[in-house]
C-alpha cells in the first residue's frame, strides 16, 4: 500500500471478531472495530483530519494556531497534523489527568494550557467560567487561530458517518450489525456511525456508554458531562449505560491478554459494556436466532492503544505492573538490623569527621543539597543510592562512611543495609541534617 | 429518578451526638431564641491533631494556623489557644481577640489587607506578618524604625506561580493578593534594603482553588523562591502554603452524584424543577446543550482537610527532580506552615432555627418559614448544598401528614417518604430564601420543630449575619459533653478549663 501522505492512511481500519470462547455469547457474533490502528493511534484521527482539513490553506496563509479543547487523542492527532503543515498547535484542557499523554503531546510539539480549578471559597456571583474566557480569547484580534471545536463541529460526526459507519457495513457483507456499542466522548463517532448504520437499517440498536460520575475513564464523559457536548443528542442512543473504571480495566485486560488487541481503557470499557448489555439478550435470542435462521452481530469500537495509559494502570492496579523484589533492598531489613546500626549525634559526628575523615554521603535531593550541606560531603540522592546498592558495595570497606538524610530515618536504614553487605564502619547521623542545623553546626553553600 | 434526592450531612461526634439530644436543643432555643448557633470547641482540638499527624507522617516541623475569619467564636479560639496550634488573623479585632484568648505572638500570623492600627499592634506585639508586597514592607519597616521596635518577622506573600518552561501553562485564578513571582527580585531588593527592620522567615501563598495541581505548582514555586532568599544570604525557615483544604459535607457520594444529575436534567427541562423559579446554580440550557458552570461547592469530597494536605505533600515537583513536595520541604530543612479555616472547624458547630409556618402555594410548592434569615446560615451563599436535620418538638416518631395531597414537590424526586420543601426566611424580601432548592425531609416539618443546619462552623454560621429589618441575630453558645450529659455556656463565657468548661476553675 503506497500513500503520498500519512493522512491518506487514516480510516479503513480492520473489523476483528472476538473469539466466542472469550465473551461467552452463544448466538451473537461480537466484532471490534480497531480504530486504534489509525496512523496517529486513535479513532480521533478521522475527526481531527476532517475538521482541520478545510481550514488548513487559510490557516497556513494567516499563520494561525490550531486550537482545541482536548486532553487526549484529538490533541494528539491535531498536533501531528499541525506539525505537518508548519502550524503551531495549542491544546487547552480542564486538567490533563494522564501524564503519558501530556508528555507525548509535548514531544509532538504541542503547547498545553490548563484551565484553573474551582474556587475553594465559592463566590456565586462569579459567573465567568473558564470556558467563556477561552472563547473570548479565541475571538481577540491579532491572534489568528483555527478552532476545530470538536464538541460542536458537525465535521466530527461527518467523518464517521462517511467513514467508520460504511466501513462496518461493508465488512459485514453489506449488513448493519444488530447492535452498535460505543463510548461517548465528543459523541462524534457514536453519532456518526449510528447515522450511517440506521440509514442502512433502521432496526440497529445503539448503546452509548458513559463513565460513572465519581469515576474517571480517559476519553469518556460522565452522565452529566455528556450534556455539555453540542454533538450529543440523547435520541441517538437506544440506551445509555454507565461503566466503572474498574470494569473498563477488566475489559482492557481481557482484550489485551486473551484477544491480542492492545486496547486502552476506553476500548476496555466498550468491550465490557457490550458484553454486559448483550448477555441477557443472548439468552433470549436463543429462540430468535432459530426463527429467522440468522446469527446476530454486534460491533464495538476500540478507540486507542494501551501504551499511553501505564500511569493510569499503575495508579489503579499497581499489582498488574508489579516487579520482583530487588536484591540488597532496604525493604528486606529487619527491625533488629536497624536497631543494631551505629548512629552518632552531631557532636560526635563532627569529632569523627575531624579525626578520621569519613566519606559523608548526603542522601537528600540535589536541590536541597546545593542550597545547604555539610562541608566536604558528597550528594547521592536516595533513589540513586538505592539503585547503586543493588549492584553491590559502591565504596571500599576501608573507607569509613557517614550517611545523612533530613531526620536520620532513611540514613539509618541504608547504614543497616551497608552493614549487612559487609561494610565494617558505616554510621548514620542521628536526627539528620535538621539536628545538625539545630545544634548550630555549620552548613555551607558552595 | 432512581433513588431519593436527599443530601444528608456527614456527621461525626460530637456533632452527631448532640443532634441525638433533641430535648437539649429545644431547651436552648426556648431559652435563647431562634436562630441559635452552637459551637463544639473540643472538636477543633481534635482537628488540629489530624493536621499534626500529617506533619508527623512527613517528618515535618512547622505550625497549623487557624484562619480565624472562618468563625468569630470566642470559645473555638480559646479552646484552640489551649492546644499547640497557631492562628491566622486578618483584622485588628481578630488580632486583639487572639491575644486576649491566650495566643502568644510567636503563634500568630497577621495576613490580609491591614489598616495602620492592625499593622501597629502586629509590629508592637511581635507577631509574624505576611506582607503583600514592597509597599507594605516599606511601611512596616518605617513603623519599626520610627518607634524603635524589634525587627518584625515577615512572610513574603507570593502569587502568580507558573510552571517552569515545559510547554505546559497552568492557568490559575487571578489573585488580588501577594506579589507576582515574576517580581520576586525587586521584592528581595526591598527586603535587603530593610534588613535592619524586617526578618524574612519565609514565603507564603494562598490559592483559592480546589485543584491539587495548582497548589502543587505554587508550593514548587515557593521552594524556588526560598532558594532565591537563601542565595541572598538570608536563612528563611518556613513555607506557608495557606489553606483551602476543603471539607466533605455529605454522607454519601452517590447521593451527591444523583442530585447533581437530577439538577442537570431539571435545567435541561427533562424533569420537573428542583429549585425555586428554575434556578440553575450557574447552569443553563441553550438549544438542548448544557452551558455555564455549576456554581456549587463540591459538597462530597473524598479528599479533604488533613488528607488533602497529605496528598499535596505527596505530589512530585517536576522541576526539582520529581521528588515529592513533602520530601523537598524536609530535605531543605524548611518548616511547613498552613492556614486551614473551613477544614479546621469541620464538624465544630451547627445552626438551629425554629419552624414558624408550613404552607402550600397555589402551584403546589410547600414553603417552610423559619425564624431566621438567609444571612444567618449562609449555606446558599457559599454554594454548600446540604439538608438540615429535622429535630421534632415532640421527640421522634412518625407524624400524621396533615395536608397530604397538596404536596407537589414532595411527590416527585424525593423517593418514598420524602417531603420536598422550600425553606424561607423571616425577612420581608422575595430573595430571603434559606434554600433556593427543595430539600427533602423525612416528614413534613410542623410549627415548633427545629431544623438543625449541621457543620456550619466554617463560613456558614454567622459570617454574613446582619440586623436587617431589626431581626434578632443568633446567640452563640459553646457545648460539650461531660459525664454523659450535655453542658453549655454562652460563647463569650467559655474558657477551656476542662472538665467543666469554664463553670468552675
Amino acid at each position: 500500500m503506497r500513500y503520498d501522505s500519512i493522512t491518506d492512511a487514516i480510516g479503513d481500519t480492520p473489523l476483528v471478531r472476538i473469539d466466542p470462547a472469550v465473551h461467552g455469547l452463544r448466538h451473537i457474533d461480537l466484532y471490534a472495530k480497531l480504530e486504534m490502528l489509525n496512523p496517529f493511534g486513535s479513532v480521533k484521527d478521522r475527526a481531527a483530519w476532517n475538521m482541520a482539513r478545510p481550514g488548513l490553506p487559510d490557516a497556513v496563509r494567516r499563520g494561525a494556531t490550531i486550537v482545541e479543547l482536548s486532553s487526549g487523542n484529538t490533541a494528539k492527532a491535531l498536533a501531528v497534523i499541525a506539525g505537518m503543515h508548519g502550524l503551531p498547535f495549542k491544546s487547552v484542557t480542564n486538567r490533563m489527568r494522564v501524564p503519558e499523554i501530556k508528555e507525548l503531546l509535548l514531544l509532538l510539539g504541542a503547547e498545553i494550557e490548563e484551565l484553573p480549578g474551582r474556587s475553594e471559597c465559592l463566590d456565586p456571583t462569579d459567573t465567568e467560567d473558564p470556558l467563556t474566557l477561552f472563547h473570548q480569547e479565541l475571538t481577540r484580534p491579532g491572534r489568528p487561530s483555527l478552532h476545530t471545536d470538536q464538541y460542536f463541529n458537525d465535521l466530527n460526526t461527518a467523518a464517521h458517518a462517511a467513514g467508520t459507519g460504511p466501513e462496518i457495513i461493508a465488512d459485514l457483507d453489506g449488513r448493519a450489525p444488530d447492535w452498535f456499542v460505543a463510548c461517548v466522548g465528543t459523541a462524534g463517532s457514536s453519532t456518526g456511525v449510528a447515522r450511517a448504520l440506521r440509514a442502512h437499517d433502521p432496526a440497529v440498536r445503539v448503546v452509548g456508554l458513559v463513565g460513572e460520575k465519581s469515576d474517571f475513564i480517559p476519553g469518556i464523559r460522565t452522565l452529566d458531562e455528556v450534556h455539555e457536548v453540542g454533538l450529543f443528542d440523547p435520541a441517538t442512543y437506544d440506551t445509555i449505560e454507565a461503566v466503572a473504571a474498574d470494569d473498563a480495566l477488566d475489559g482492557m485486560l481481557t482484550l489485551i491478554r486473551r484477544c491480542g488487541l492492545l486496547a486502552g481503557p476506553t476500548g476496555g470499557a466498550a468491550y465490557h459494556g457490550a458484553v454486559r448489555h448483550l448477555r441477557p439478550l443472548d439468552a433470549e435470542s436463543a429462540g430468535a436466532a432459530g426463527a429467522d435462521g440468522r446469527r446476530r452481530t454486534a460491533v464495538f469500537i476500540v478507540c486507542d492503544r494501551v501504551e499511553s495509559y501505564l500511569g493510569y494502570v499503575r495508579e489503579r492496579r499497581p499489582e498488574l505492573l508489579g516487579r520482583p523484589p530487588a536484591r540488597n533492598s532496604v525493604a528486606t531489613l529487619t527491625d533488629a538490623e536497624i536497631r543494631a546500626t551505629t548512629v552518632i549525634d552531631t557532636t560526635d559526628a563532627r569529632k569523627w569527621i575531624a579525626a578520621e575523615r569519613p566519606l559523608v554521603v548526603d542522601l537528600r535531593g540535589p536541590f536541597a543539597y546545593a542550597a545547604l550541606h555539610i562541608d566536604g560531603s558528597i550528594n547521592i540522592v536516595d533513589e540513586l543510592f538505592d539503585e547503586l546498592l543493588r549492584g553491590g558495595l559502591p565504596f571500599s570497606k576501608r573507607q569509613p562512611v557517614l550517611l545523612a538524610c533530613p531526620v536520620g530515618e532513611k540514613s539509618v536504614r541504608y547504614a543497616a543495609l551497608l552493614t549487612r553487605m559487609g561494610h565494617p564502619d558505616v554510621r548514620s547521623l542521628a536526627g539528620g541534617i535538621i539536628a545538625w542545623r539545630d545544634a548550630g553546626a555549620p552548613l555551607v553553600r558552595d | 429518578m432512581n433513588g431519593a434526592l436527599q443530601l444528608e450531612p456527614h456527621l461525626e461526634p460530637p456533632l452527631a451526638t448532640v443532634l441525638r439530644a433533641p430535648a437539649f436543643l429545644h431547651t436552648l432555643v426556648d431559652a435563647l431564641g431562634s436562630p441559635l448557633n452552637i459551637v463544639l470547641p473540643d472538636r477543633i482540638a481534635a482537628n488540629v491533631g489530624r493536621f499534626r499527624a500529617v506533619h508527623g507522617r512527613h517528618s515535618l516541623a512547622g505550625q497549623v494556623y487557624f484562619a480565624h475569619k472562618a468563625n468569630r467564636s470566642r470559645a473555638l479560639v480559646r479552646r484552640l489557644a489551649a492546644t499547640d496550634a497557631g492562628i491566622d488573623v486578618a483584622s485588628l479585632g481578630e488580632l486583639q481577640h487572639a491575644l486576649g484568648a491566650g495566643f502568644t505572638p510567636d503563634r500568630i500570623v497577621a495576613t490580609g489587607p491591614k489598616d495602620p492600627q492592625f499593622r501597629w499592634l502586629a509590629a508592637r506585639t511581635g507577631v509574624t506578618v505576611s506582607v503583600d508586597g514592597e509597599g507594605e514592607l516599606a511601611g512596616l519597616a518605617a513603623l519599626v524604625r520610627r518607634h524603635g521596635l524589634a525587627p518584625v518577622r515577615v512572610l513574603l506573600r507570593l502569587s502568580g506561580f507558573e510552571a517552569a518552561a515545559s510547554g505546559i501553562r497552568v492557568r490559575s485564578r487571578q489573585s488580588r493578593f501577594g506579589t507576582s513571582v515574576t517580581l520576586l527580585d525587586g521584592l528581595l531588593d526591598a527586603v535587603e534594603r530593610h534588613r535592619d527592620a524586617v526578618e524574612p522567615v519565609g514565603v507564603g501563598h494562598h490559592l483559592d482553588t480546589t485543584s491539587l495541581d495548582e497548589k502543587a505548582l505554587a508550593l514548587e514555586g515557593a521552594l524556588h523562591a526560598m532558594d532565591a532568599l537563601r542565595r541572598r544570604g538570608f536563612r528563611p525557615r518556613a513555607v506557608d502554603i495557606g489553606g483551602g483544604f476543603g471539607v466533605n459535607y455529605l454522607a454519601d457520594g452517590a447521593a451527591w452524584d444523583r442530585y447533581t444529575t437530577a439538577l442537570t436534567h431539571a435545567v435541561l427541562g427533562s424533569r420537573p424543577p428542583l429549585t425555586w423559579g428554575g434556578h440553575g446554580y450557574g447552569l443553563r440550557a441553550e438549544g438542548g446543550t448544557l452551558r455555564g458552570a455549576l456554581g456549587l461547592y463540591p459538597a462530597h469530597r473524598p479528599l479533604a482537610g488533613a488528607a488533602y494536605l497529605d496528598a499535596l505533600l505527596a505530589r512530585p515537583a517536576p522541576s526539582l527532580g520529581g521528588r515529592p513536595l513533602g520530601t523537598l520541604l524536609l530535605e531543605n530543612l524548611y518548616d511547613l506552615y498552613s492556614e486551614p479555616g473551613r477544614a479546621l472547624v469541620d464538624q465544630c458547630g451547627l445552626s438551629l432555627a425554629r419552624v414558624l409556618e408550613v404552607r402550600s402555594t397555589a402551584a403546589g410548592d410547600r414553603l417552610v418559614r423559619l425564624a431566621m434569615t438567609a444571612d444567618d446560615v449562609s449555606l446558599e451563599e457559599h454554594g454548600v448544598l446540604m439538608d438540615p436535620v429535622l429535630v421534632p418538638r415532640d421527640g421522634p416518631g412518625p407524624a400524621a401528614d396533615d395536608d397530604a395531597g397538596c404536596d407537589g414537590t414532595g411527590s416527585d424526586g424525593g423517593g418514598p417518604g420524602a417531603h420536598g420543601v422550600y425553606l424561607t426566611g423571616s425577612l420581608c424580601l422575595e430573595s430571603d430564601l434559606i434554600t433556593r432548592r427543595a430539600v427533602f425531609l423525612p416528614r413534613p416539618p410542623r410549627p415548633g420543630d427545629l431544623l438543625a443546619f449541621a457543620n456550619t462552623a466554617g463560613y456558614c454560621m454567622d459570617f454574613s449575619a446582619t440586623r436587617a429589618q431589626a431581626q434578632p441575630v443568633a446567640h452563640k453558645v459553646a457545648a460539650w459533653e461531660e459525664d454523659g450529659s450535655w453542658r453549655w455556656c454562652l460563647d463569650e463565657q467559655y474558657w477551656p478549663l476542662t472538665p467543666s468548661g469554664g463553670l468552675t476553675a
